[in-house]
């Protein structure tokens, strides 16, 4: 799908910890047992390698720039830099007891958080892992006007919510001085009272529900201090210091790298030598490969029958299909005068045949799969909820009931006609526009153009390249209807810019549909600061349910997901959530027996 | 010969430029490289705005291609939209399609050369028949198909069968590879196999077409009788006469197919996972990386203009009644 779940990596991450934090209840993370956070725990041999295809290039290495911040990244950078919080296959974040002995929310007024950092954490040049990086990587990612990169250019980062609520970082055990490194970071205030010890102390000037999100994929300060930049001295792989299990030993730029285990690792190591991540130009090749033995675990990024079919065929392997975070969703320009009107939207969605769609495309290899039933969640996340219920069915004569209390006049030919406006005295007739290519959602097309005509509305497709469609088409409001798909944001407040009002251009940018509601703002605004993850969680299924009422878009399905490996090798848990397959890659290796 | 040389480079510079200043009206114009970081609800305006000072889609259209230009002929080609030097990646880029294509170029031509005098000299016997019906065989089978035949029907059950991997069926090399050039050999040597053998296969065929119907040519014209009248024997006229004149059209053919297929055998690459030009022109133009793009096309545009050249000039050495005055 061109809208590929990737990028999102961040916003998904955030989701993800907010709700499973609001599952918890907790507002305090102490020590968990890794063994029932970090999956399955078969008894593997020590030693050996894996080879795991990736099925896109890598463009950089720090991910938590816009400009690399890739899925198939993060999946290397799991297990190299050092992440507060871990999320497991069940989405669920947990504290990453190597790198901290705790985290927690000592005040809710102004909002703090204590860290407290392993002492013997440190990177592999022998370096501490210490408050000078969460500080940095605060600073860089904060979005302040005042701070830029080491060659005076403004940093480049992937996202800066939650960093941009911090108003300060201090640190004590022992307090070392203040955070300004020996060596000045060019154009970073050095200022700021801060030492360089492992008890590190984050006050928010707003509440910041998600802030178990946040410090994930630490950047070392003193890297950079010593000249390497944000935005681009990444880039050089060799520049990756580990502060985690791995470390990247071996990168041939487009073709493969090698994660060998960390001699400086503080922790318990990890059990294979070697991690091979192997590039592949696509997704059709991948699965020759594992029937080669030439790699030994695969995910494809996209999912269709062709590949699920081809990976069935291959004997001693494991294969697992399940709901991603990914939804195709379909969605209305309240720009154009009939699709401002409710009654419209509402007769389009009640007309769509939602079962069958499902059952006609990814239904053919999931039939677990069901129509979605939210905007913020899929199945599977903690707190989804069908918000969707009175659209579960198709319902012709409301739907036409619906068009002609919209004034609309059926004609002679099946199809309505507007009694004014652009098309007056002609049959209603709607563009859908898509990402060209995509056979998913050429099917997609053609079922619903199918379901419209029931209804009498008259359905033209003409699809975009994906570059055409997301930088011109949708950001100008140069569509009708639009199918494509949104990643399921953690931070539900990832979500806000999508469904807050359009009028406000700055902060609503992703709301392509022209929609505004003050009350959806408000719990969308209530949502984003709320003081604990429930209330967060509350606030936004509570949008949810209006943006249902005022049919705004129309959720389709959760997309599909298939991971297949190896019988040899154990322990590996396919994880939903945006941190991808190696998030437990430390326990992977060969059978025993 | 020196003036016509000096004359057909001047032309090739200002096609050259022609061709660039085209290519980037093209792909400036032809979409956002930025649409998809636009599309994720997550990513800020002010982060946007970074990426387009940082990319130079903040200036008009002709200030870009100013400083493009300004660069690219001081050899600097820019960096990609993730901010990598272009320059570092072309040249590994063409690294890996060459190795490709020098081989299979090499064994090509000589399969194709044989088979076309062999078919020639058998001609309308079954000899001739069979390697013309292998040859159009291969010339209309689609590239991809002969790439996954050779996959799914030679690698993986020999592999299997021998319980080893004789044949890799993806990447240039094993990521793991150390050791010096000798040692790497094997390695090399199984993961260069199959997609030599697909190039090797959908490139001889119309040489060999070529090379039989100008064999034919030859055999049956005056100087290749007289040759024969004066009693010099068969062996000498067929590789002094008939071959030596049979090679002219198929040097130019072969010359233009090999400067076409530096620029990246798309297909085979795709299909054996090679990452040499065509795919990083893919990646290219599927990104609107307009850097990726520009510098793809110097190259490319580089070797067709040298090797047309060079085809001009063979054609004058095989035959000496062509001159370029």
């Amino acid at each position: 799908m061109a809208r590929i779940r990737r990028p999102f990596r961040i916003g998904a991450a955030l989701l993800v910890i907010g709700l499973a934090a609001a599952a918890c209840g907790s507002s305090s993370t102490k020590s968990s047992s890794t063994s029932t956070t970090s999956g399955s725990t078969t008894a593997v041999k020590k030693g050996g390698n894996l080879t795991f295809a990736l099925d896109e290039n890598l463009v950089g290495f720090n991910v938590n720039t816009s400009a690399a911040n890739e899925y198939v990244l993060q999946e290397i950078l799991d297990q190299v830099w050092p992440q507060s919080f871990l999320i497991n296959a069940s989405a669920t974040p947990y504290l990453n007891t190597e790198l901290l002995q705790s985290a927690s929310e000592t005040s809710t007024s102004p909002q703090t958080i204590v860290y407290k950092l392993n002492p013997k954490a440190k990177w592999s040049d022998g370096q501490p892992i210490d408050a000078w990086d969460f500080w940095y990587n605060w600073q860089a990612q904060s979005g302040a006007s005042n701070v830029t990169d080491i060659d005076g250019k403004p940093f480049d980062d992937a996202s800066t919510t939650g960093y941009n609520q911090i108003k300060s970082i201090t640190a004590a055990d022992p307090a070392s001085g203040s955070c300004a490194p020996s060596t000045a970071i060019k154009g970073i205030p050095t200022t700021i009272a801060c030492g360089n010890g492992d008890t590190i102390t984050v006050t928010f000037s707003t509440p910041f529900a998600d802030w178990r999100s946040l410090f994930g994929d630490l950047v070392p300060a003193h890297e950079v201090a010593a000249g390497t930049s944000w935005n681009s001295g990444f880039n050089d792989p060799t520049k990756v210091l580990s502060g985690s299990w791995y470390e990247i030993s071996k990168y041939t730029e487009n073709q493969s790298l090698v994660l060998t285990r960390n001699p400086q690792y503080w922790g318990t190591p990890g059990n294979l030598d070697t991690i091979t991540f192997q590039i592949f130009n696509g997704d059709t090749q991948a699965a020759p490969a594992l029937q080669n033995g030439e790699v030994q675990l695969i995910s494809p990024l996209q999912t269709d029958l062709s590949i699920v079919q081809q990976v069935k065929q291959i004997p001693a392997i494991t294969t697992k299909i399940y709901g991603g975070l990914e939804f195709q969703h379909i969605d209305f320009n309240q720009s154009d005068p009939y699709l401002a009107l409710l009654p419209v939207r509402q007769a389009i969605a009640l007309g769509t045949d939602r079962k069958q769609i499902v059952q006609r495309t990814v239904g053919e290899f999931d039939p677990s799969i069901v129509p979605l039933g939210n905007h913020m969640l899929v199945p599977g996340q903690p707190g989804y909820q069908d918000n969707g219920t009175a659209y579960e069915s198709v319902d012709v004569t409301k739907a036409k009931s619906l068009l002609e209390s919209a004034g609309m006049t059926m004609a002679s030919d099946g199809y309505f006609q507007p009694k004014t406006g652009p098309q007056a005295g002609k049959d209603l007739t709607f563009t859908i526009k898509s990402t060209s290519g995509n056979s998913l959602r050429a099917n997609i097309e053609q079922l619903f153009q199918a379901d419209m005509k029931a209804i009498g509305i008259n359905i033209q497709i003409a699809n975009e390249p994906a570059a055409t469609l997301f930088g011109t088409d949708l950001p100008k409001g140069q569509y009708q209807l639009a199918l494509f798909a949104w990643v399921s944001t953690p931070f539900e407040s990832g979500n806000q810019s999508i469904y807050c009002s359009y009028t406000n251009a700055a902060n609503c940018g992703s709301n392509w549909v022209h929609y505004a509601n003050p009350a959806v703002d408000k719990l969308l605004a209530a949502g984003a600061t709320a003081a604990s993850p429930s209330a967060e969680q509350s606030d936004f299924q509570q949008a949810d349910v209006l943006l249902w009422k005022d049919m705004v878009t129309l959720p389709l399905f959760q997309g599909v997901e298939l991971t297949a490996w190896s019988n040899n090798y154990a322990n590996i848990v396919p994880n939903p959530s945006s941190v991808g397959i190696p998030w437990n890659a430390q326990l992977w290796g060969a059978k025993a027996s | 010969m020196l003036a016509y040389i000096i004359r057909r480079l001047a032309y090739s510079v200002v096609v050259l430029f022609l061709s660039t200043v085209l290519v980037f009206v093209l792909v400036a114009e032809s979409g956002d490289p930025l649409a998809i970081l636009r599309s994720n609800p997550h990513v800020s305006h002010a982060t946007i705005a970074v990426r387009e000072k940082l990319l130079h889609l903040n200036l008009p259209l002709w200030d870009r291609y100013w400083y493009w230009f300004s660069h690219a002929i001081r050899g600097d080609f820019g960096q990609t939209i993730a901010y990598q030097p272009v320059g570092q990646q072309l040249w590994q880029h063409f690294g890996v399609t060459l190795r490709m294509v020098i081989l299979a170029t090499l064994i090509a031509t000589v399969a194709g050369i044989g088979m076309g005098v062999f078919a020639a000299l058998r001609n309308g016997r079954v000899g001739d028949r069979a390697s013309m019906t292998l040859n159009f065989l291969f010339l209309s089978i689609p590239t991809f198909v002969i790439g996954l035949l050779l996959k799914e029907f030679v690698a993986i059950p020999l592999n299997q069968h021998v319980n080893r991997i004789v044949f890799y069926t993806s990447g240039e090399q094993s990521p793991t590879l150390t050791g010096g050039f000798f040692s790497r050999l094997p390695d090399y040597a199984a993961h260069t196999a199959l997609p030599v053998i697909t190039l090797v296969l959908i490139t001889y065929s119309a040489w060999a077409i070529y090379q039989r119907s100008a064999t034919l040519d030859a055999i049956d014209s005056d100087f290749v009788r007289l040759a024969r009248a004066k009693g010099i024997s068969p062996g000498r006229v067929l590789t002094r006469h008939v071959v030596r004149n049979a090679l002219i059209p198929v040097t130019t053919v072969i010359a233009l197919d090999f400067a076409g297929v530096l620029g990246g055998a798309i297909v085979t690459e795709q299909v054996f996972n090679w990452q040499g030009m065509g795919t990083w022109f893919i990646q290219g133009v599927s990104t609107l990386d307009i850097n990726i793009v520009l510098a793809y096309l110097l190259i490319t545009a580089v070797f067709v203009i040298g090797f047309n050249l060079l085809a001009d000039i063979l054609y004058a050495v095989l035959d000496p009644r062509i001159r370029y005055d």
